[in-house]
């Protein structure tokens, strides 16, 4: 991996942090559980669509796991875990179809996905199926968030100045 | 806009219609008075709720607590140490298909199934 890379993806994984803390400080509004704004996926979905697989699935993972020493409480790792890896194996495909101008509707499945692993993950920690009972609700909110946050990658990726963007959009991924 | 991009946002919004569909049907209010309590799925209290009012506590295995309120036939989480408190926010517990859950303490309070009373 090469330098320059290397810091771009340590940055935006600092940067992933920082947006996780803020959010952790944010009282939760609703009385459903797992309802969640998810500021951090802001670069996930900015990763999904500048860098290879591997570097994206590196950057979240590391900041998912560096995230954990933040939480209050040490299950929400696995929650976080569960959510993000779903919602980046169904964004990664989806940006072969998808083109940067409708980035909102890639991330609406990404966030669509992240709740549904996050409810997979709640049924099997407290060994009930009743927790479904949430998912409609949950299937909405990740919605509405997840249209937020591909617009603010969609506006990030376009107004980032030219030096930070790959120079030749055709040069191969490195560890693709 | 592509063909993809078109089925993409069609998915959406057949997701986001039965979506509310179903929220409008969960939110009924249920007749049934047999709760089940559970915690890290083994089910530790059935209670018929119309019976008594009631305050307990349930300390779940790590040391953490939640209190539980019964009151006119309603139960409810009233009090808990959980860093989020989603479960003391969610209130009453009302409908069928929507439970109290503390996520954080592994706890489940639902109305029992009607074919588990026989």
């Amino acid at each position: 991996m090469k330098t320059e890379r290397l810091v771009e993806l340590s940055l935006l994984t600092a940067a992933a942090l920082i947006m996780f803390v803020i959010e952790l400080r944010l009282p939760n509004l609703t009385a459903i559980p797992g309802v969640k704004l998810g500021l951090a996926n802001i670069v996930t979905v900015y990763a999904v669509y500048r860098f290879s697989v591997k570097e994206t699935f590196l950057m979240v993972l590391t900041r998912v796991l560096l995230g954990a020493f933040f939480s209050p409480n040490f299950s929400a790792v696995i929650y976080s875990l569960a959510g993000s890896m779903l919602c980046l194996c169904g964004m990664i495909p989806l940006k072969k179809i998808i083109p940067i101008d409708y980035i909102f509707v890639c991330s609406i499945i990404g966030a669509v996905l992240h709740n549904t692993g996050q409810l997979v993950t709640a049924a099997l920690m407290t060994g009930t199926t009743a927790v479904f009972g949430y998912s409609p609700h949950l299937m909405i909110s990740g919605a509405a968030a997840g249209m937020f946050t591909g617009l603010c990658a969609k506006y990030i990726l376009k107004r980032l100045p030219k030096k930070f963007k790959r120079r030749n959009e055709n040069e191969p991924d490195e560890f693709t | 806009m592509t063909k993809g991009v078109k089925i993409c946002i069609l998915l959406i919004c057949i997701l986001l219609v039965s979506s509310v569909i179903l929220v409008i049907i969960f939110n009924g209010k249920s007749e049934n008075n047999l709760v089940e309590i559970s915690q890290d799925g083994k089910i530790i209290y059935t209670i018929d709720i119309s019976e008594k009012n009631d305050k307990f506590r349930i300390d779940s295995p790590d040391g953490r607590y939640n209190l539980i309120e019964i009151k006119d036939g309603k139960i409810r989480i009233s009090e808990a140490d959980c860093p989020d408190k989603t479960c003391v926010k969610t209130g009453w517990l009302r409908s069928e298909e929507i439970p109290i859950v503390c996520l954080p303490h592994r706890l489940v309070i639902k109305f029992a199934d009607e074919r588990g009373k026989k």
